[in-house]
This record gives C-alpha cells, sequence and structure tokens, in this order.
C-alpha cells in the first residue's frame, strides 16, 4: 500500500487489489502515509492464493470496478481530504474502580484481552524510577501508526502489563528493536501471526530474574510474563496494530502474550548471544526475532550426531523464513564437548538442510518452479532451504535456554535477528537490590 | 467517581501513544478512458500478486486492445519498491506509465 500511495503522490491514477477481509488494514496502512481516501478494489482471493481458475474468476468479477478506479472522476473528499485530526486522549482518560478502568480500557481496544494495573499517576512515576530518561524523552515512533513511544508512554504500558520498574532499561531497548527493521511492523501485522521472542543476554537478565532454565517461557515469572506483555501492549497503543484491524495474522500466536527467555548463559558452554553478536559479555542485551511457530523434538540419538541427524531431517519446506535453533544446555555441551561451536552447527544447519531431488515429485507436485514462498527451493535455487544473503546473512541462529534435558526446539520463520544494547540507569544497583527479591516462593505438599 | 468494594477508585493515564497530525494528500486525476493508455502493473511478488496481475493483464488487453503494460516487480513481498537502491528505478518506471494496479496479495 505505501508504494501505491507513493505513486498517486507522483501524479499516477492507482488501484490497488485487496482481499475483501483487508480493507481495515489497508485503509490504516495508507492513512498513516497521509492519504486517509485511496481507491482499493475488494476481491475474494485469499492471500497466497495459487489457483489459477480462483483468480481469474474473482478478477473477472471486479475488473469493471478496476476500471472505474482509474476513470471515475474524483470527490471533493478524494482529491481534498479533510483534515482528521489522529485520537489523542486526554492524559487522564478516566476514572473509575478497577472493574471500571478495565472494562473502559478493554473496550478501548488498549489490552491484550487479561485485567491490567491501572495507570494511576502513581504508578506509573513510581514505573519511570527504572530510567534516566526524561518522561517525555521519545525513544521511537513505530510505524505503521507513527504512534510517539515516549519514556512515559512505555511506563504506562508497563504499569497495565504488571512489570516492575527496574524491566524499563528493557522495555525502552525493546522499543528501539522494534523499530530497528522496518519489517517489524509486516511481521506483527502478517497473516503468518509472527510473534515477537526476545532473548535477553548479561547481567540485567539475573538483575531481573529473567529465568533462562526449566520451564523459561512458561508462565510463572514475572519478568518473563510482562516485558513480552508490556511490548505487546506497546504494539497495540504505540505502533497501532490492532487484532483484525491491522494484525490479520491468521491463526494468531499465542507468544504474542509474551515470548520472553534469557539465555542459559551459566550453564552454556559457547560464547552468549550478545558476544556472538559483537557485544561484551558484560554488557546487557535484548534480541528479538519474530518466529510464526514453536516446535519441538526428541532427537533420534542425544549425541552430536543424533541431534544433527534430527535438526536436518525435520527442516522442510513452506515453513517460511530463518530458523532458530534452540538447544538446552545438555545438548549445548554435548556439542562443545565433541569439538563443536556454534558456528560450525550454523554452518553444517545451512550446507545439510536440503530438499532432495524427490521431494516435490513423491508429493505428487511439479518442481518447475520455485514454489516454496519462503524458503526457495527448486530449480535454478539448488536444494538448499537456506540462502544466506545481505539481508540476512545468518539465516540460522543457535540458542542455548531452558533446563537440562534431551528435548531440542525450532522457532521457524523468523527474519533477520536483531540485538540491541541495554543502557542501565546510574543508580541500578540500588533499584536491583530494591527489586531483586520480588520472587515466588511455592509451598511445598 | 466510583469505588470497588475495597474503596479504591483511579484516575488512570492514556495508554495509547500520541501522534502528529499528518499532512494529507488527495488522490490523482483519474483518466478519461484506459485505451491507448500504458498501464503499470505493480506486484509485490506474493505469488497471488503476480497471478492476479497476470489475468488482469489479460483482461485489459482484451477490452483494450490498443493499451500497452508495463510490470514492476519488488523484489520481495516484505521489501518496498522503493528500497533505496530502486527508488530512481522505480521513479522512471512510474514517469513511464499513465495509471498503476497494484497487487498485495493479500
Amino acid at each position: 500500500m505505501y508504494d501505491a500511495i507513493f505513486i498517486e503522490k507522483h501524479d499516477t491514477p492507482t488501484v490497488t487489489f485487496v482481499f475483501e477481509y483487508f480493507l481495515n488494514d489497508s485503509m490504516s496502512a495508507a492513512s498513516s502515509r497521509g492519504m486517509p481516501v485511496v481507491r482499493v478494489v475488494p476481491e475474494a482471493i485469499v492471500s497466497e492464493c495459487t489457483v489459477v481458475e480462483t483468480i481469474d474468476n474473482a478478477i473477472t468479477a471486479v475488473f469493471d470496478d478496476m476500471v472505474a478506479a482509474l476513470t471515475k472522476p474524483l470527490t471533493a473528499e478524494e482529491k481534498s481530504p479533510k483534515p482528521r485530526e489522529p485520537e489523542n486522549p486526554p492524559r487522564i482518560v478516566f476514572k473509575g474502580d478497577l472493574e471500571e478502568v478495565n472494562r473502559f480500557f478493554y473496550q478501548r481496544g488498549w489490552t491484550d484481552g487479561l485485567p491490567v494495573i491501572p495507570p494511576t499517576e502513581e504508578a506509573v512515576a513510581d514505573m519511570l524510577t527504572g530510567t534516566d530518561l526524561p518522561a517525555d524523552h521519545l525513544v521511537e515512533k513505530l510505524e505503521p501508526r507513527l504512534g510517539k513511544v515516549t519514556v512515559e508512554m512505555i511506563a504506562i504500558n508497563a504499569v497495565m502489563a504488571g512489570c516492575l520498574p527496574t524491566y524499563m532499561p528493557v522495555l525502552i531497548t525493546g522499543v528501539q528493536a522494534l523499530a530497528d527493521n522496518p519489517a517489524c511492523g509486516m511481521m506483527a501485522a502478517s497473516t503468518g501471526s509472527f510473534s515477537p521472542f526476545w532473548l535477553i543476554n548479561g547481567p540485567v537478565a539475573k538483575d531481573l530474574n529473567v529465568n533462562s532454565s526449566y520451564g523459561a517461557t512458561s508462565p510463572g515469572n514475572i519478568a518473563n510474563a510482562t516485558i513480552g506483555r508490556a511490548l505487546g501492549l506497546i504494539t497495540k497503543n504505540g505502533r497501532g496494530v490492532r487484532r483484525q484491524i491491522e494484525d490479520m495474522g491468521v491463526f494468531g500466536n499465542p507468544g504474542k502474550y509474551s515470548w520472553v527467555a534469557a539465555e542459559n548463559e551459566e550453564n552454556s558452554p559457547w560464547e552468549p548471544l550478545h558476544v556472538e553478536r559483537g557485544f561484551k559479555k558484560e554488557d546487557s542485551a535484548v534480541t528479538l526475532i519474530f518466529p510464526q511457530s514453536f516446535q519441538q523434538m526428541m532427537p533420534f540419538g542425544t549425541d552430536d550426531k543424533g541431534i544433527l541427524a534430527t535438526v536436518v531431517g525435520n527442516i522442510t519446506p513452506a515453513r517460511m523464513g530463518s530458523l532458530a535453533l534452540l538447544l538446552t544446555p545438555t545438548h549445548a555441551r554435548t556439542f562443545a564437548d565433541k569439538g563443536w561451536t556454534k558456528q560450525a552447527i550454523k554452518d553444517y544447519i545451512v550446507e545439510n538442510a536440503i530438499v532432495p531431488d524427490d521431494y516435490f515429485p513423491r508429493l505428487g507436485l511439479k518442481a518447475d518452479k520455485p514454489f516454496d514462498r519462503g524458503n526457495v527451493t527448486g530449480p535454478g535455487y539448488g536444494p538448499k532451504i537456506f540462502h544466506p544473503d545481505p539481508r540476512d546473512r545468518e539465516p540460522v541462529q543457535v540458542f542455548v535456554f531452558g533446563g537440562f534435558g534431551s528435548w531440542m526446539g525450532f522457532l521457524q520463520g523468523i527474519h533477520p535477528t536483531i540485538t540491541k544494547q541495554v543502557e542501565l540507569p546510574k543508580n541500578w544497583a540500588q533499584l536491583v537490590k530494591k527489586y531483586k527479591n520480588v520472587v515466588p516462593t511455592y509451598v511445598r505438599y | 467517581m466510583s469505588v470497588d468494594k475495597a474503596g479504591a477508585s483511579y484516575e488512570v493515564l492514556s495508554p495509547w501513544a500520541e501522534a502528529d497530525p499528518k499532512p494529507l494528500s488527495g488522490l490523482s486525476p483519474r483518466l478519461a478512458d484506459l485505451a491507448g493508455k500504458k498501464i503499470g502493473l505493480l506486484c509485490n511478488n506474493k505469488r497471488a500478486a503476480t497471478l492476479i496481475l497476470d489475468v488482469t493483464e489479460r483482461l485489459l488487453k482484451e477490452r483494450y486492445p490498443t493499451c500497452e503494460t508495463s510490470i514492476f516487480n519488488s523484489r520481495s513481498f516484505s521489501v518496498s519498491a522503493l528500497e533505496p537502491d530502486r527508488k530512481g528505478e522505480f521513479e522512471d518506471w512510474i514517469k513511464g506509465v499513465d495509471a498503476v494496479v497494484a497487487s498485495v496479495g493479500d
């Protein structure tokens, strides 16, 4: 849609075919670029359709509409759209009891459906103690809406999510990561339901008690549960990507509630991910990827050969994008003891994850063109599934987290990995001391 | 202001980020007719987009035998035609057509 608007702005009439369920999404995209009235032709072709007859019938049915969109004279509103003030609610937006606040926020579309903590002036002020940055500091404007994600806006959404003030530096870094690649906006809205997955490295992970071990991505830990949740609320309330309005994920993704882990650095035999990606061990960093799915496998064998065979044997076409291999500390140690580095594992996977010659014919498909959508395989591309390129030099990553065990996992369909350094406030040690002991204590039975 | 059973009430701040008003643009004047015109077909390279524009091109030429078409393909559906190293090429393409039919495959 952005390209179509660019063309219109170059004095060239344009019409865009849009799947009939995507009108809201296309209008939000157009409006975000200052063209609130655009001409689109809704059609009945589901995303990624490959059935020529369906497409032929659907376009034939709306062909006259397409011609009209290029020839019918403009209305006054199309020639000169009326200024539309962005919805900027007052700072104090509501007064009420807990239930009323929650209902008001939910009905405005500002929550993820779970109850929120009321972001009062006092609670937000307390949250702001987690950063040295002033409340009005603009961290980023996130596309498509280009909402101003200030430090205060982050703090308000962090309160709602149930964060502790010490999470603010990670949240600010997370917003910077979300803005780092324009594709993040596309991933948040995609039919593929890609969800942000956040991996935290360095001392901040311990300071915040981010779980890196058993059940790292399961519910039960305040940091893992609320950091991703806050960034999800910011995606909604800053980026302006709302379910079924702009976020057209078909299945949706439970990871969008919160999908956060720390790397299990103390039990990994290798350098931490952030060091591998150019930071110092004593730095803290946040890594962001956007997988569409999480798969766990029990390897054919728990030695290096058995694990790698399971990896390359389970990477098949139609999964889209890059891969993060999830290794438990147990398996990481197995590899390290056999002399494997992370880089060697990545290289092995890129080299050996292939589509056999008979793969498509065996499925009754004629492999005469590269029809696998994400990882292009087929004539002219060779049998390899992963193709390092300038936009994604490392289409395979290796993350070490989780408890000690023999399961292994894939995060699939990711776009280029983003790692950003976390900047901590001057009084970090005092803040950590204040909140470090906020941990669950489970009663034995 | 209401209070809940515990006697609590809250004045809450808006979580919705402020946004600046955007300068608005209107649409380009439309064509009187497509006959004899050069119609650009903009494809974002999603597979449905390619097929949609194949059909569009065929139908255009059936109804308007004197119209011409010109296709511009994005490198990838996730990459705008406006990516920096192709912006000039894209602008030249726009200058060479009278109107554009875009398909995004969604």
